[in-house]
């Protein structure tokens, strides 16, 4: 292999090998123009990235992080958050929505997405378009309902909290989606494999179990993972319905080192957004196309 | 209703009367003969067929009482079996021997008759077989289980090692094979594929061979058909009864009924009552189920809208009341929630009793024109396989009705009440009132909104195009043909998508605060100090930016996505018509990539319209402008965050209800057309 590339390289001297026209002058200034561009602009993506990896290291900074004040790497920032924060708290009301999230969503939307896909059945088409409709109501809107349905359902399960409603809020905002995703999906399959298992004496539930879970297993695990990350993303429930400091979420809790004076620790904050944001980036990186195929299909097939 | 001359079944085919009475009824009402007819029901008692029919019915009776009797003695036989089963088959053989001798006289004269005749001839035709087979089965597996008793310690062992000699051998003979396949690769006659598949077939037939000589082993080969056996014993009576069920049901099919009833009453006597109908029409399995159906109206909806088992409030009376002249601690919006929740209860009561009646009249005609109702394992077998969507949704259903719908709804009506700080616990309606302030602008509230909306619609329009610009052409530039390193610029270019917003957003947030990195370093560039936070056009381009840094990534990865999928072809093609680089542009690339995308993209309009959290975490809001806004919101508050605003701090909630209707109604407009739209292409 070494000899060819030495080889090519030294014909590549005297000979024009590539297969594209060669550039022209212009070309050549506008090829240089996108570099630049390229450059800047991945500058302007990994400056803050850095600045928060930067600053949530550095033990020059105090509470808040100005410029110019050096650089001296300590974990203290990091101590801060464990032992002064609800930051654990903050972790674990987050994996705990997250999961009992996914977990609803992928119970309810493996059967509605079944129903759809494979039944037909009076309403199918109407319902279908109603829920698209009320879809895209904001969740915003019940904001004032919500707060009283709380009350009102604690009166009924006195143990029914707040984050147990925000599950259901997530779940319940994300039947409709995740019905057409998984519906797509399962429009994909062959209906012969389902028609096969019922000539053979399967009843519908055995179907779905043995014959179609098995081969959209792929777009459940999607949409269980998207379910589990969206508190992770999200600010603005919780914001609204979480009212105690330690049954916040991530995104509120972090929020609270930096918009109260009391407990403002700007530095805190980089170090706690840093050790939210690995796990997620590195998920999101490693599952970038399964990830927008899914978007993509119940988009589109919507 | 007339009487039809001919009987119907449920696929149609038509069968002749047996009736004889019914028969002349149709016939003279055919002939419109109306003495004939009033002389027919008049005397009917004394229509001949009648006399029969009574006198069958009365032997029917008189058999179906001594029957008991008769078989009592003929069960004895049948206790001797130790298998519960076989003796519950052998007990319905020896009943429907009896019924099968009894009907089978009578099979002319009525269907009914048929129908039980032609039902216990088939059950004395099955019933043996099934017996004899599991008798078998049971001796069989009796005999398995002794024969594994009776097993000698010594002749086992002998089995045993003479199975381990055997296995050896043939383990032997499969080494020897492989040896020969590999001495033929070695000498280049087969590949190495052919070598990994032959040893892979070896190893299988190895394999069964083993397995057979295991089954020489008594005691092995006894186990394994015990196993069998049971199996059997189970599922295999399973089948049969499955199938027998079957016969059953097509006998039902093809047997057509009679019925002296002339007109549908008993599913209206059977309305009040979800069930009622289906016990009238003689299918009490089904009718259970419509008695949940009413348990549930009768204890939970109808209780709860008369306002018992409410938390507070007086279920639909409370909508109307919204507590007015209730307690001091009574809340109007706790009333008017249980109300639109009562009201919820109620349609799911409607939407049984409907189904209820509908089903109960459905039989019930059918029966006039000669079906037969469904019996039990039909109507079992119906629910799993055309019940089964609706079944299966329930869930959903429940969910989205309390979680989505309720919410909404109470949004929709609070919007025309007037809860506002002086009417935070005690409310009434208003009518339009709410949407009169905001249409006309009136006050600073109604002002406020026009200027929130005007700046909501320039920030959805500049945050959003400008993402999709910045998105595209990023990725039409780490696309191009000649830039290396398109691995690395994509990686760095995604980051902004993985990041979570929230944590993005706060950073900037802190960078463009007084002292943050940003605003010294703007300040030391203009020579004076630049407070981006306090100034409105600084705040709302910084807003603007920071979510094009947000959200271009995701455009970037949908555009690349669509970009890689492009078959170069099309731009060769393109290239030899003479397009030039725009052209290409203008007429390959952006199409493709919006058509593939485009309802995405309409997503991030919405979705920028809504965003919420970027406002709220960047400034709040702010910087306010008390001449323009009051106290009421601040310059960059969209009307998202203006209904936050209302609803949280200024307890206005009416208001922002209405708001956010007036946003709901508008995109649901937005959504409905996008819709129309994308069906419409689905089907071009």
């Amino acid at each position: 292999m070494a000899i060819l590339n030495r080889e090519v390289k030294k014909k590549s001297g005297d000979l024009y090998l590539s297969d594209k026209p060669p550039l022209t002058t212009a070309g050549k200034v506008g090829l240089g123009f996108t570099y630049f561009i390229l450059i800047v602009f991945a500058f302007i993506v990994l400056w803050p990235i850095y600045q928060i990896v930067v600053n949530s290291f550095n033990g020059a900074q105090a509470r808040n992080i100005i410029l110019g004040g050096g650089f001296s790497f300590s974990l203290r920032h990091f101590e801060h958050l464990f032992q002064e924060t609800n930051y654990l708290h903050w972790v674990k009301n987050t994996i705990f929505i997250g999961i009992a999230t996914a977990i609803i969503t992928v119970l309810i939307v493996s059967f509605t997405g079944y129903a759809f896909s494979r039944f037909r059945f009076k309403g199918k088409k109407f319902s279908l378009l109603l829920i698209m409709l009320i879809q895209v109501i904001p969740t915003f809107a019940g904001i004032t309902a919500y707060f009283t349905l709380h009350q009102i359902i604690v009166g009924v399960v006195p143990f029914f909290s707040r984050q147990m409603l925000l599950v259901m809020i997530y779940a319940g905002g994300g039947i409709a989606s995740n019905t057409f995703i998984l519906k797509g999906y399962m429009d994909s399959i062959s209906p012969e494999l389902d028609e096969a298992a019922h000539i053979d004496g399967s009843t519908n539930m055995q179907t779905y179990r043995l014959i179609i879970m098995p081969l959209v297993r792929p777009m459940l695990a999607i949409i269980a993972l998207w379910s589990f990350i969206i508190p992770f993303l999200d600010y603005m429930l919780p914001s609204i319905l979480l009212n105690r400091n330690q049954d916040y979420t991530l995104a509120t809790g972090l929020f609270t080192l930096i918009s109260d004076q009391r407990t403002m620790n700007q530095p805190a904050f980089a170090a706690g957004g840093m050790l939210t944001a690995l796990p997620i980036v590195t998920f999101f990186m490693l599952l970038q196309n399964q990830l927008v195929s899914g978007l993509s299909a119940g988009s589109v097939k919507g | 209703m007339k009487i039809p001359l001919q009987l119907l079944d449920d696929v149609g085919r038509d069968y002749p009367r047996k009736n004889a009475y019914l028969r002349d009824l149709a016939n003279a009402s055919e002939q419109g003969d109306k003495a004939a007819l009033k002389r027919l029901i008049a005397e009917k008692d004394e229509h001949p067929y009648m006399v029969r029919l009574n006198a069958y019915l009365k032997e029917k009776d008189a058999f179906m009482s001594v029957l008991p009797k008769i078989l009592e003695a003929e069960w004895e036989k049948a206790e001797a079996y130790e298998d519960p089963v076989l003796r519950r088959l052998e007990k319905d053989y020896l009943r429907q021997r009896e019924l099968a001798k009894f009907y089978t006289p009578y099979v002319d004269l009525s269907y009914d008759a048929e129908y039980e005749a032609r039902r216990a001839t088939l059950k004395v035709n099955r019933l043996p077989v099934m017996i004899a087979d599991r008798k078998r089965q049971i001796e069989d597996l009796r005999h398995a289980k002794s024969e594994q008793l009776r097993q000698d310690p010594t002749e086992q062992t002998a089995a045993k090692s003479r199975f381990r000699n055997r296995r050896n051998n043939i383990r032997r003979a499969t080494a020897k094979k492989n040896r020969e396949l590999k001495h033929l690769m070695s000498q280049g006659q087969i590949s190495r594929k052919a070598v990994k598949q032959g040893v892979a077939s070896n190893k299988k037939e190895a394999a069964v061979l083993v397995q057979a000589e295991k089954m020489q082993i008594p005691s092995v080969y006894n186990r394994d058909l015990i196993d069998n056996l049971n199996h059997q014993l189970k599922q295999g009576y399973r089948d049969q009864a499955k199938l027998l069920q079957d016969e059953l049901a097509d006998i039902a099919r093809t047997t057509p009924v009679e019925t002296t009833q002339k007109r549908p009453w008993k599913f209206l006597a059977g309305a009040p009552i979800p069930g009622l109908g289906q016990w009238l029409n003689g299918q009490p399995r089904k009718a259970l189920w419509f008695f949940l159906g009413a348990l549930f109206t009768f204890v939970i909806a109808i209780p709860y809208a008369l306002g018992y088992g409410n938390y507070r409030g007086q279920g639909i009376a409370g909508l109307i009341s919204l507590a007015e002249d209730g307690k001091r601690l009574d809340r109007s919006i706790i009333f008017m929630i249980e109300g639109i929740i009562a009201i919820f209860l109620i349609l799911f009561a409607v939407v049984i009793y409907l189904f209820a009646i509908r089903d109960a009249y459905k039989v019930e005609t059918d029966k006039l024109k000669g079906i037969r109702p469904k019996n039990a394992f039909e109507i079992k077998r119906t629910s799993e396989t055309k019940g089964f969507p609706y079944k299966v949704s329930v869930p959903a259903l429940i969910l989205i009705t309390f979680i989505v719908l309720v919410p909404i709804v109470t949004a929709f009506l609070l919007s025309f009440t007037n809860m506002d700080p002086q009417h935070q616990s005690k409310f009434t309606w208003v009518g339009f009132e709410n949407y009169r302030t905001i249409f006309l602008g009136e006050g600073m509230i109604g002002s406020v909104f026009w200027r929130i909306l005007g700046w909501t619609v320039i920030w959805t329009l500049a945050a959003t195009t400008l993402t999709i610009i910045v998105g595209f052409s990023t990725a039409m530039m780490v696309n191009n043909e000649r830039v290396k390193g398109k691995r690395f610029f994509r990686t760095i270019f995604i980051l902004p998508w993985a990041v979570p917003a929230f944590i993005t957003i706060m950073f900037f947030s802190i960078m463009m605060a007084p002292g943050g990195y940003i605003s010294e370093a703007l300040s030391s560039l203009a020579g004076q100090i630049v407070n981006i936070k306090h100034d409105p056009v600084l705040t709302r381009i910084a807003l603007i930016l920071i979510q094009t840094w947000c959200g271009s990534a995701y455009v970037f990865l949908l555009t690349t996505g669509v970009l890689q999928a492009i078959p170069a072809d099309l731009y060769e093609a393109a290239k030899i018509d003479g397009a030039n680089a725009r052209q290409r542009l203008t007429a390959v690339t952006l199409p493709l990539v919006l058509f593939q995308t485009g309802p995405l993209l309409i997503n991030q309009y919405t979705f920028n319209f809504n965003n919420y959290t970027i406002i709220r975490i960047f400034n709040d809001g702010g910087p306010t402008e008390p001449s323009l806004y009051g106290n009421l919101a601040g310059t960059s508050d969209l009307l998202i965050s203006y209904i936050y605003k209302l609803t949280m701090n200024k307890e206005n909630q009416a208001l922002g209800a209405a708001i956010a209707i007036l946003i709901s109604i508008g995109l649901i407009i937005v959504a409905f057309v996008g819709y129309r739209r994308t069906a419409a292409f689905k089907e071009s």
